[in-house]
């Protein structure tokens, strides 16, 4: 009994708005969690959309983002572009990163297709055979020696790199070949997609080049194709579906999952979990649209478990293999890149694994302190409290707002202006309640200086017809402009924040009438269909 | 019988010597405190009336400071001395008139000084109650009293008075003061005090009316404190009349008018000053012991603290209620200070932390005009717990089988400044059967008509403690029209909340109706249903014992609703005026409507027939109903006429409770009681001898009356037995006393105690008693219901062990 007394006693209670009704959406799952854990980042100024984002296979998993005539590097450290390639005739349309992750292909809308060094940025094969502009390239998940790239000519290309000729030319595709993927687990079958609505399967190890293994109908045009990483299934997206295919199963629709609004663009693998390498990692496929949402969706619970909403067409998305970094591109050069906080654990592993850094580890990780280090000074100040420990809490300081520091010190008027200055609303009319309960808002109005009166119309006039605070603010209204009319007469800047004033509140009016309007016509129709139950 | 809730702040409380131990002032008894635990340990029973003063003999040696001998003075015109520690009344001094204030200056004297006084003399502020035909006759008096003698020393009349003035005295003994209207009354205690010795007194004027006074430790200083907040300090106070030299010149009283800055007139003092910052009267004034500081409090409830050379102010702000005593204590690290709230808070003091409270049943407060009648009073529990409305916008949890208060809730957030304006209050409130959900509205009332609130809020609690947790808040539940009452259904989580704007609501806790299948959904109170009948203004609701029928009495009518169809079932006749509490009495068919002005009524309907069975006209301020019994009990007020007619009958009783069986309209039962309006009636089960949930003994029945005071009584109404009051709590927590450890025992602890003698007596002793048969009990039961079976082993287990008799073990 004594021991709560003696909190209260003495305590200073900060004021506290009005509590909100809370929205009935299920508070956030640990999933949807994760994936708001990625801070988003925009990367601006970039020239024109992002038609094409890929990672480096290779730590630390740089990403490159093919932007108008131009390919940029970007550390997924800093989020900042390390390096541009610009030696493209035309549009960047799609690129690709080899699986050791020092070459780097990309196609432009001129038909050709390049290969660079990603350390010095140099061209180093320039495969010409496309005579429409291409639109995807893809370095196989194994191989290291061919590309697969397909363009607006309906063929589906298969290259020797170093050789810069053409191995397979696939025909089959009766329109724009748009998308394709390599299987994960095989070095010679891939998927593409194109406009006829068709994904099909080939593999280079069938000789009739007009013949795919397998074919699916995705029943709009296809925008993306992509392997999962079992290899067994392949997901496309086109119109505003994202669908499941299961090879093993000779290209059976497992599920199709219709929750954009608009075309889906582009979609890649995401994973979830805390640690790479994780038992418990789990593979989600990020699908973004035209519609601006990035959505996540569990394809083992055919689920979307998570999606988000940018202020722009969306029109590739990339997921970094560290499970650190995401980029989305969009279509008016504006990449939102996420990234989420965690242990570079990751990297001072990579790090440890050098040869250079290998000496180091042989030494003790914590020297024994002494007197003459500083941090010796400071020892034991962060130990965390063991199970058995009697805790001495220190009493915890209210934090104290302006305002409520002028309320205790029974500075109201002062207090007001203070609050009003803040621009929350929820403080303003929370220190308007409690001066209430003193008694003292009224006399505080009438003391307001008549620049002070300025912010105190402005406020009404943004807030007073918001139902929440209207009980309040509509009836103080009424009585400024009664106490105060003398000094509103006097100033032109007060009677123009007046007229506002009187405008909203017409305005909102109008809404009501509208709205008993619509009232009056739809009661009737629900009394009627409450009747015919 | 229980008595309790008793004010703790009708006078200033007092330290015993060794500072463990507070002694205050509780109605007719003093009752002595544990300052290390803040419970009560003992209490000094005796005085027929209020005891307003007690004084604790000091030690006059470091040796002495055991002794624990206390004098009490009362209005019932005795004077007591004690030997609290037993506590023993060691004598009596009858002087037949009510005495308000007592103080033995000679007491305080060191002991070279008091060996020359030949008896000890007290001063008493008594009323004369033989003068009292006159109205405007001063009836306040200032009287010496030989305690030696057990005499009142006849003839001596200090002063004479309007009223009967508080009497402060100098910690040193030698002067003592009253304060009387604008003037501050001081004399000097002769150095050598006998029956005829005259005291010396000088006069101190001042504009304003003085409320409060004290004097110096060691210096002739004197602070008063008046009505506008002011503080004023006379130094040098009766330097010409007090000194031993009565040879003062004109001529040198002259020249004294030149130097004395601040002194009114020809009063007899160096100096005066003035120190302002209290806003409204000063209460308290007290000198610390080193006369370094002084405390001053007042309406605000702030305690300052001036450092008498510079005027500097230190605060300990934001008590929460007007202050009425500070006390220092022996222990220079000790004080205490009573606040208005009954509660008395033990500072440690040169921080001026508060280290305990001791906080008795909330006083009543007055709520502000508009509010008068829907303000509830008390809310019941079963297990005898009630919950009061604080002034300090919160409830309070009083036990009434321990006479303590257990937890306060604070139901608006916000710091209370005692003012002249009350506008935030929490004016209902409603406990769930169990006692594990409580309900409250809290209003602000609007300034000028804009910003006024309501607000609905449900809490909830763990079963163990009775600390309630906000669950759920509603603003404005029935738009802007006040919430008129609140009943919880009994067994389920629903309640109902009636309203003067024509309609109820039915509320249900989502817990209950979704089984929590949402995930991390956490659990509120929404609105399950809402009625009106006729758009009447709702005034009362009840649910039936078994939850099935919910009655609301809208306005005169009775409608009987179905509370989870929310279907209005039936109607049950009118009343001449609008009813004011319903219950549904017990299992049976009957149900009770009290009904207020201005045709007071007391009726009883019967639910089978939809007609009314009796009636009588009652003033009725409460009713309790038994459940699973036919019975009730209401507390009606006694009509005007009648108590002044039969005054001899009724001294001082303005109600009546009456105990009815709902067959037959006679009461059963009736008991007078006094202070009757304001109160509130309750069955609780528990057990006057303060065990709890022990299965083997029926379980009394009690019933619980608290008047409009606070002061309460439980009884058994079905006992036909001379009420016998069991002094309770003080037994129980007799024990919780500490006693402190020296050398030794304070390091290691105590050894423990190693009776040879008595072990092996024990070991003889130890007969075999048939062990209790648990297995027949436990487990019993469907399976789902079985507590665990870890747990069940252990009680099989234990019960097939042999006991020693718990007899072994006292003796």
């Amino acid at each position: 009994m004594a021991a709560m007394e003696e909190i209260h006693v003495s305590k200073t209670y900060p004021l506290k708005p009005k509590l909100k009704p809370r929205p009935k959406t299920p508070s956030k799952t640990p999933e949807s969690k994760y994936w708001s854990s990625f801070k988003n980042h925009e990367i601006p100024n970039l020239i024109s959309s992002v038609p094409s984002l890929a990672f480096s296979p290779a730590a630390p998993h740089r990403f490159a983002a093919a932007h108008s005539a131009s390919l940029s590097l970007f550390s997924p450290q800093t989020l900042a572009a390390t390096h541009t390639i610009t030696s493209f005739s035309d549009v960047v349309s799609s690129t690709s990163f080899r699986s050791d992750g020092s070459l780097i292909a990309a196609s432009d809308l001129s038909g050709l297709i390049q290969v660079f060094d990603v350390k010095t940025r140099t061209p180093l094969r320039k495969l010409r055979s496309h005579t429409r502009p291409v639109r995807f390239v893809k370095y196989p998940v194994l191989d290291k020696l061919h590309v697969i790239s397909g363009g607006d000519d309906g063929l589906v290309k298969y290259w020797d790199v170093a050789g810069e000729n053409v191995i397979l030319n696939l025909k089959g595709h009766k329109d724009y070949v748009r998308c394709g993927d390599c299987s994960p687990v095989n070095f010679d079958s891939f998927v593409t997609g194109s406009y006829d609505h068709v994904v099909k399967l080939w593999d280079v190890r069938v000789g009739d080049e007009n013949r795919a293994v397998m074919e699916m109908n995705h029943g709009k045009p296809v925008e993306d194709v992509l392997f999962l990483p079992s290899g067994g299934l392949v997901a496309s997206a086109g119109g505003n579906s994202v669908k499941v295919w299961d090879l093993i199963g000779g290209g059976k629709l497992v599920y199709s999952m219709e929750s954009h609004n608009k075309t889906v663009t582009s979609i890649c693998v995401g994973r979830i979990g805390m640690e790479i390498d994780d038992e418990s990692m789990q593979n989600r496929i990020l699908s973004v649209g035209l519609d601006g949402y990035m959505k996540v969706f569990d394809y083992t619970n055919f689920k979307v478990t998570h999606s988000m909403r940018h202020p722009a067409p969306l029109l590739s998305v990339g997921f970094s293999p560290s499970c650190k970094v995401q980029v989305i591109g969009t279509s008016n050069g504006i990449i939102y890149a996420g990234k989420r906080k965690g242990k570079e654990a990751a990297e001072e592993i990579a790090l440890g694994g050098l040869p250079g850094f290998q000496s180091i580890s042989d030494e003790p990780l914590k020297r024994a302190l002494r007197p003459s280090f500083y941090r010796y000074f400071r020892r034991g100040q962060s130990e965390k409290p063991s199970e058995g420990d009697f805790l001495v809490m220190k009493p915890k300081k209210v934090k104290l707002a302006e305002h409520d520091r002028l309320l205790k010190k029974f500075r109201h008027k002062e207090a007001l202006v203070s609050v009003l200055g803040r621009n929350n609303p929820e403080n303003v009319v929370a220190v308007m309640e409690e001066l209430v309960a003193r008694r003292k808002l009224l006399k505080c109005i009438s003391n307001l200086e008549s620049e002070e009166l300025g912010p105190l119309l402005r406020f009404l006039q943004k807030y007073s017809t918001v139902p929440r605070y209207s009980s309040l603010l509509m009836g103080l209204a009424k009585k400024i402009v009664d106490i105060r009319a003398e000094d509103i007469r006097g100033s032109n800047e007060l009677k123009g924040l007046i007229r506002n004033l009187k405008s909203a509140v017409e305005e909102e009016i109008r809404i009501q009438q509208e709205l008993q309007e619509i009232q009056g016509i739809i009661s009737p129709l629900l009394k009627m269909a409450g009747r015919r139950l | 019988m229980i008595r309790g809730g008793r004010s703790y702040v009708s006078s200033s409380p007092a330290f015993s010597n060794d500072a463990k131990r507070l002694l205050v002032c509780t109605g007719n008894t003093v009752s002595i405190f544990s300052t290390a635990t803040g419970l009560q340990i003992a209490s000094l029973e005796g005085h027929v009336a209020l005891v307003t003063s007690v004084i604790v003999v000091p030690a006059s040696s470091p040796g002495s400071r055991i002794l624990c001998y206390c004098w009490t003075a009362s209005l019932d015109g005795t004077i007591r001395y004690w030997d609290f520690s037993v506590p023993e009344l060691m004598k009596t001094v009858d002087i037949r008139m009510p005495i308000f204030s007592m103080v033995i200056p000679s007491l305080l004297r060191s002991p070279a000084d008091s060996e020359r006084t030949q008896g000890l003399y007290a001063y008493i502020s008594t009323e004369n109650i033989r003068k009292s035909e006159k109205p405007k006759s001063l009836s306040g008096q200032l009287r010496k009293c030989n305690l030696t003698k057990s005499s009142l020393i006849g003839g001596v009349i200090l002063k004479e008075t309007l009223r009967p003035e508080f009497i402060s005295v100098c910690p040193s003994g030698r002067f003592f003061g009253i304060s009387s209207k604008r003037k501050l009354i001081i004399w000097k205690v002769p150095q050598t005090d006998s029956d005829q010795v005259a005291l010396k007194k000088i006069v101190l004027h001042h504009t304003k009316d003085f409320t409060v006074l004290a004097f110096h430790q060691s210096q002739r200083i004197v602070a008063a404190g008046d009505v506008t907040g002011r503080i004023l300090i006379w130094r040098g106070f009766g330097n010409k009349t007090f000194s031993n030299s009565h040879g003062l010149m004109d001529g040198n009283s002259q020249n004294y008018d030149d130097v004395r800055p601040g002194v009114r007139g020809d009063d007899d003092a160096e100096s005066c000053s003035t120190w302002h910052w209290h806003p409204t009267e000063v209460n308290v004034l007290a000198f610390s012991s080193d006369g370094e500081y002084l405390y001053s409090g007042g309406r605000e409830g702030v305690l300052v603290v001036w450092q008498l050379d510079t005027g500097k102010k230190k605060f300990l702000p934001r008590i929460g209620s007007p202050l009425l005593y500070f006390v220092d204590s022996p222990d220079p690290t000790l004080a205490s200070i009573s606040c208005a709230d009954n509660q008395i808070h033990l500072l440690k003091m040169p921080s001026l932390g508060i280290m305990k409270s001791i906080s008795g049943i909330k006083l009543p407060f007055s709520a502000p005009e508009a509010l008068k009648g829907i303000c509830g009073r008390f809310a019941f529990d079963k297990a005898g717990l009630v919950a009061l409305r604080t002034e300090a916008y919160g409830i309070q949890c009083y036990s009434l089988l321990d006479d303590r208060g257990i937890s306060e809730v604070y139901v608006c957030e916000r710091n209370h400044q005692p003012a002249d304006e009350v506008t935030v209050v929490v004016t209902l409130m409603a406990l769930s059967s169990d006692g594990s959900v409580m309900s409250t509205v809290d209003v602000r009332l609007p300034e000028q008509d804009i910003g006024g609130l309501i607000c609905l809020k449900f809490w909830t609690s763990a079963p163990e403690n009775k600390q309630f947790t906000l669950s759920t808040v509603i603003y404005e539940p029935h738009r802007d029209s006040h919430v008129s009452s609140i009943a919880f259904r009994p067994n389920r989580l629903m309640a109902v909340t009636t309203s003067k704007g024509g309609d109820f609501k039915i509320w249900v806790c989502k817990d209950e109706t979704q089984q929590k299948n949402e995930l991390g959904q956490s659990s509120g109170w929404v609105c399950h249903a809402v009625g009106a009948y006729k758009k009447k203004p709702m005034t009362a609701a009840a649910f039936s014992a078994d939850g099935s029928v919910l009655a609301v009495a809208a306005e005169t009518v009775i409608t009987l609703w179905d509370p989870d169809r929310n279907v209005l079932v039936a109607v049950l006749g009118d009343t001449f005026s609008p009813i004011k509490t319903l219950s549904f009495i017990g299992q049976s068919e009957y149900l009770v409507a009290a009904s207020g002005n201005p045709d007071p009524h007391l009726s009883v309907w019967s639910l089978s027939q939809l007609t009314k069975s009796w009636s009588y006209m009652l003033q009725v301020e409460a009713v309790a109903c038994m459940e699973n019994s036919s019975s009730f009990a209401v507390v009606a007020l006694l009509p005007k006429s009648f108590t002044e007619s039969e005054e001899m009958t009724f001294v001082g009783r303005d109600g009546v409770i009456l105990l009815f069986d709902v067959k037959q309209p006679f009461p059963v039962a009736s008991w007078s009681v006094i202070k009757a309006e304001g109160g509130g009636l309750a069955f609780i089960e528990g057990n006057p001898l303060g065990e709890y949930n022990s299965d083997w003994r029926p379980k009394h029945r009690l019933l619980a009356f608290i008047n409009g005071h606070h002061e309460y009584i439980l009884f058994d109404p079905f006992d036909d037995q001379e009420l016998v009051e069991h002094s309770v709590s003080v037994n129980r927590s007799l024990a919780s006393e500490e006693t402190e450890h020296v050398g030794y025992a304070s390091l290691y602890g105590e050894l423990p105690e190693f009776d040879l003698k008595k072990s092996q007596k024990a070991a003889a002793e130890a007969v075999v008693v048939p062990s209790e048969r648990p297995w027949e009990t436990i487990f019993s039961g469907s399976s789902h219901n079985l507590p665990p079976l870890t747990k069940l082993c252990a009680a099989f287990l234990e019960s097939l062990l042999e006991k020693r008799p718990a007899a072994v073990e006292s003796s």
